[in-house]
């Protein structure tokens, strides 16, 4: 058979296409519930970390079962904010946000539609948020973890799905970096919430922040720096009517 | 075993090292090398994509046609490296690191040993060899993966496998072993062995 014509040429390619086609489809659907089991584990581990319940690696050697049953025994509730800062509806408490549906929502906060956005509390009172937003070469997110009933930020935890190994991936691998964020203060009435800022953020003789809302940049990755501060800033943006009220609450309630 | 399978088995390893000698696959020996439990799972899934790419397309070699052949195999690589992909991603074991790899799995497709090794061998040898050459081509970059491995993470982190090894006795971990440059100044420690030891591959 003369396997250079062109009738051959375009019938192989068209079956080996098809096939190889037809062979992922069916792997990637048989292997999707475990692969998502995987991920919400991943997810809440991460929630986790920001809030300062272990550190990432140790929810990691826990397993996904015993991670699954930690939250399950901390989770105090969750729920759906709407653009005014109420409650729409009660999330089932294990209900985590996936990065995909994190970015739907990202569309809705920029104007797409109407967003409505998760609430993470957890008995001790500390509340968790996502962000979510692009890094240089894919989507960045995270979890922010702020204390009871105030702007003060507990811990935070960012992932990544491609930035640069030892410069952007930084975020997610770097707990120095993590750990600056502890104690800082997210401005809500401000249109700059959060300021990651290059060149360094001033400080006090004994390293203590200066301005309560911003921290160090990471050296050589000032496109991912520059891209989680806006999603930093959009997401609690979408968030500060919500905050505001919980805040105030607090001060009438003392 | 006959000499010339053996050979096919053998030659990758040390005389025809893809990374060594051929300077293929450096890009990933320089990224995935932090730890040691990255670089074997990288190692692993690069001698699946290689073995059981060359055995396909070995099967497949008289009925290709040859002015389509380069997408012919790329679509049978890309199709095996996101199988591992979707492997690693369904196990509990090696979600995280999988994950830690990122993008590094998906560019094995990238990596010039698996279309090489096609282009130059499997395309014109029956399946068994073809197999046997992809794997021992495989084993040979995972073999120095595991070696620029087994420095940077015992001198940059002092554990291997994530087993405390040098911390307790008061070791400081050195940070420039687990940045990328030291990866590549360790390949070139391992070069210059293999050819004092090989002195057929000093050019004169």
């Amino acid at each position: 058979m003369n396997t250079n014509s062109n009738i051959y040429t375009v019938i192989y390619t068209t079956v080996i296409v098809t096939l190889v086609a037809a062979i992922l489809a069916i792997v990637s659907q048989s292997l999707k519930s475990r692969q998502e089991a995987n991920e919400k584990a991943d997810t809440i581990s991460q929630m986790m970390t920001a809030a300062k319940f272990a550190t990432k690696a140790e929810l990691q050697k826990m397993g996904n079962t015993a991670v699954l049953a930690k939250y399950a025994e901390e989770i105090g509730q969750a729920f759906i904010v709407g653009p005014d800062g109420k409650k729409v509806s009660d999330l089932p408490l294990d209900k985590v946000y996936s990065p995909k549906e994190l970015k739907k929502q990202n569309y809705n906060i920029k104007g797409a539609g109407t967003a409505e956005i998760p609430v993470f509390i957890f008995k001790n009172g500390t509340t968790v948020v996502p962000v979510y937003g692009a890094g240089l070469w894919g989507p960045v997110w995270g979890y922010i973890a702020f204390e009871p009933n105030s702007n003060t930020i507990k811990g935070a935890y960012f992932d990544h799905e491609s930035e640069t190994a030892g410069l952007g991936a930084k975020i997610k691998d770097d707990p120095e970096f993590q750990n600056e964020f502890v104690g800082e203060k997210a401005d809500f009435s401000n249109a700059n919430i959060f300021d990651i800022v290059k060149g360094g953020a001033p400080k006090e003789a004994d390293g203590s922040s200066v301005i309560d809302n911003m921290i160090d940049a990471i050296t050589g990755a000032t496109m991912t720096s520059n891209g989680l501060d806006t999603a930093i800033d959009t997401w609690l943006g979408a968030y500060s009517a919500y905050f505001k009220g919980a805040v105030t609450t607090k001060t009438e309630e003392e | 075993m006959d000499a010339k399978l053996k050979e096919t088995i053998l030659n990758p390893i040390f005389k025809g090292n893809p990374i060594t000698v051929l300077v293929l696959g450096i890009c990933s020996s320089l990224a995935v090398t932090v730890t040691m439990k990255g670089a074997l799972v990288m190692a692993l899934s690069v001698i699946a994509v290689t073995g059981i790419s060359s055995l396909i397309l070995s099967l497949l070699r008289n009925t290709i046609p040859s002015r389509v052949r380069i997408i012919v195999q790329l679509v049978v690589v890309a199709m095996m490296v996101i199988l591992v992909d979707q492997i690693l991603k369904s196990f509990e074991a090696t979600y995280a690191i999988d994950k830690q790899l990122s993008v590094y799995i998906g560019l094995i497709i990238t990596n010039c040993i698996v279309m090489g090794r096609i282009e130059a061998f499997a395309l014109g040898n029956k399946p068994w060899p073809s197999f046997l050459d992809g794997v021992a081509n495989g084993a040979g970059y995972g073999m120095i993966l595991i070696i620029v491995a087994f420095f940077r993470e015992l001198l940059g982190s002092g554990t291997l496998f994530g087993v405390d090894i040098l911390n307790w006795l008061g070791y400081v971990p050195n940070n420039l072993v687990i940045l990328p440059p030291f990866a590549l100044i360790l390949l070139g420690c391992i070069v210059w062995v293999q050819r004092s030891i090989q002195k057929d591959l000093q050019e004169k």
